[in-house]
């Protein structure tokens, strides 16, 4: 198997964005080509990572390709619902790390805000199995991450201002990131007093409806040489998956697929104390409850202990471990397929010390991304290495 | 400036013969599970076949008090469930299986019965009453 190292990356401002879903998709695929220095001729393979339940088209890969400019070099497109940034990812590393291609870009894309809330939420709510959950109960996707916290407050005691720390934390990194939805911070009490959206989790708690693409160019190590490009390197890659029905989990308080995944990736990347090893994280927060029980299945803290591990700043700037530095799919937005992407965008730009206002210290040089599709339907974790 | 898109709507028709029996189920009162004839491996919600065995699976009614596993209660309302008021989902263990229903006023370890029911838009689901 061949070193693969990732060259370029671009990501787009996230929001409510006035352009088609292939307008916005180039904006990352433009700002990734222009950071690698390459041109879309040397591209061999591109994969096309979009959700697509939102927007007006609905076989979205070959426009998107077309516009981008890599007709006839795939797309492959790949769905893992909030995931799917990261199957991209894995599509195009494993068929550099073959030997198939030596150079291929992974593009996320979502158009979020072509329909109504109620219809998006509808839409949402089918990301479990919808005939015996959706159907029958009307299941949102917030329902599900509400469901888990509901769990874990009575088991450990999480409480709602613990959640609302992880909230209060992503808008202030947001607020200096120019590319995310948005740029106000809020205080604990806001978050506290906004208005439940499924119990426990309140407005504040739920990343917001956004558009948004990213894109990443990976490369073989054979050809990082030859064409002398800045790589950071990818060390570990795990996957895993869960049940389609939450009846049938092990449990409501963690995410058993988050724990696979990070265990598969800690092992290919020599990883055995991830907070000692690594400089900076990106966890899958779409709420904030799910970054709470992030800290927990990647082993940051013990199990049970999410909400005091951010109660102590431990994943601020300063404190173990960073995590969501440019303000995480809470503030910054969650453009589904655009997501995975964007967390290899953000760890890239830390690993090269190019975060500017948001920088965190590097020891290691080590970091890692982990996005999960669905309610830990689908769990992706990425280490990067400089 | 924004083209509003030729409207599509959407209704699937779902064939369910093979899991009929948990649909009439509802329609008299009954909860089923199945469970295969080989590896007595519970399933909930039913399907006819064990994925692992690749045989039949046999169906059991679901009866007796369960307990809260997990809750929420349902403020923004999806498209789809317009005409009702904020919900609330539980997820309830019986034994070796969790079934999923509507209820009312439950919190985490409670202990609950199920039983069935029409919605106010007429579909047959199950609600779990606390005990």
């Amino acid at each position: 198997m061949r070193k693969v190292g990732v060259v370029g990356v671009g990501c787009s401002k996230f929001g409510n964005r006035e352009v088609t879903l292939q307008e916005l998709a180039f904006e990352a695929v433009y700002e990734a080509l222009n950071d690698a220095g390459l041109t879309q001729e040397e591209i061999e393979l591109s994969v096309v990572g979009c959700v697509g339940t939102r927007t007006y088209e609905f076989m979205p890969a070959v426009p998107v390709n077309e516009y981008c400019g890599f007709v006839g070099k795939g797309p492959i497109r790949v769905e893992a619902a909030c995931a799917t940034g990261s199957a991209a990812i894995y599509t195009a590393y494993t068929s550099i790390a073959s030997g198939i291609v030596d150079l291929a870009i992974a593009i996320g894309v979502e158009k979020m805000t072509e329909v109504d809330t109620a219809t998006s939420n509808a839409v949402g709510g089918r990301a479990g199995n919808y005939l015996w959950e959706f159907h029958q109960y009307g299941t949102t996707f917030p329902a599900y991450y509400a469901m888990h916290a509901s769990a874990h407050m009575a088991k450990f005691g999480t409480t709602e201002e613990q959640m609302a720390l992880v909230a209060v934390k992503a808008h202030r990194n947001a607020a200096k990131n120019p590319k995310a939805h948005f740029q106000k911070e809020v205080t604990v009490e806001t978050v506290l007093k906004s208005r439940y959206i499924a119990y426990p989790l309140k407005l504040f708690d739920c990343s917001p409806i956004s558009d948004g693409s990213a894109a990443a160019i990976l490369a073989s190590e054979e050809k990082i040489r030859e064409l002398n490009l800045d790589a950071v390197w990818i060390e570990g890659v795990g996957y895993s998956s869960d049940t389609s029905n939450m009846t049938r989990r092990e449990n409501f308080v963690g995410l058993k697929a988050s724990v696979q995944a990070s265990r598969m990736a800690y092992k290919m990347a020599k990883i055995e104390d991830p907070i000692k090893q690594l400089d900076i994280a990106t966890v899958h927060d779409c709420f904030t409850i799910a970054e709470i029980m992030a800290y927990e299945d990647l082993g940051f803290c013990r199990k049970g202990e999410g909400g005091k591990f951010a109660e102590r700043g431990e994943s601020d700037f300063g404190g173990k471990i960073p995590v969501n530095t440019f303000g995480g799919l809470k503030a910054k937005g969650h453009p589904l397929a655009a997501t995975g992407i964007a967390m290899i965008y953000e760890v890239t730009k830390q690993l090269r010390e190019e975060a500017g206002a948001l920088q965190v210290d590097l020891k290691n040089y080590r970091g890692l991304t982990h996005n999960v599709g669905g309610t830990g339907h689908f769990a992706w974790v990425f280490i990067l290495k400089r | 400036m924004i083209i509003e898109s030729r409207e599509l709507p959407l209704k699937h028709n779902i064939s369910v013969k093979k899991t009929e029996k948990y649909w009439k189920g509802l329609e008299e009162g009954k909860i089923y599970k199945t469970v295969c004839k080989n590896c007595g491996k519970e399933y909930s919600p039913p399907q006819a076949e064990c994925t692992f065995c690749r045989c039949e699976t046999d169906w059991v009614e679901i009866s007796g008090v369960g307990v809260v596993e997990a809750f929420t209660t349902i403020h923004t309302i999806p498209k789809g469930f317009e005409w009702s008021e904020p919900y609330t989902i539980v997820i309830a263990r019986f034994g070796n299986v969790r079934v999923m229903g509507w209820g009312k006023n439950v919190k985490v370890g409670d202990k609950v019965r199920a039983y069935t029911a029409k919605d106010a838009a007429g579909v047959w689901k199950v609600y779990l009453e606390v005990v």
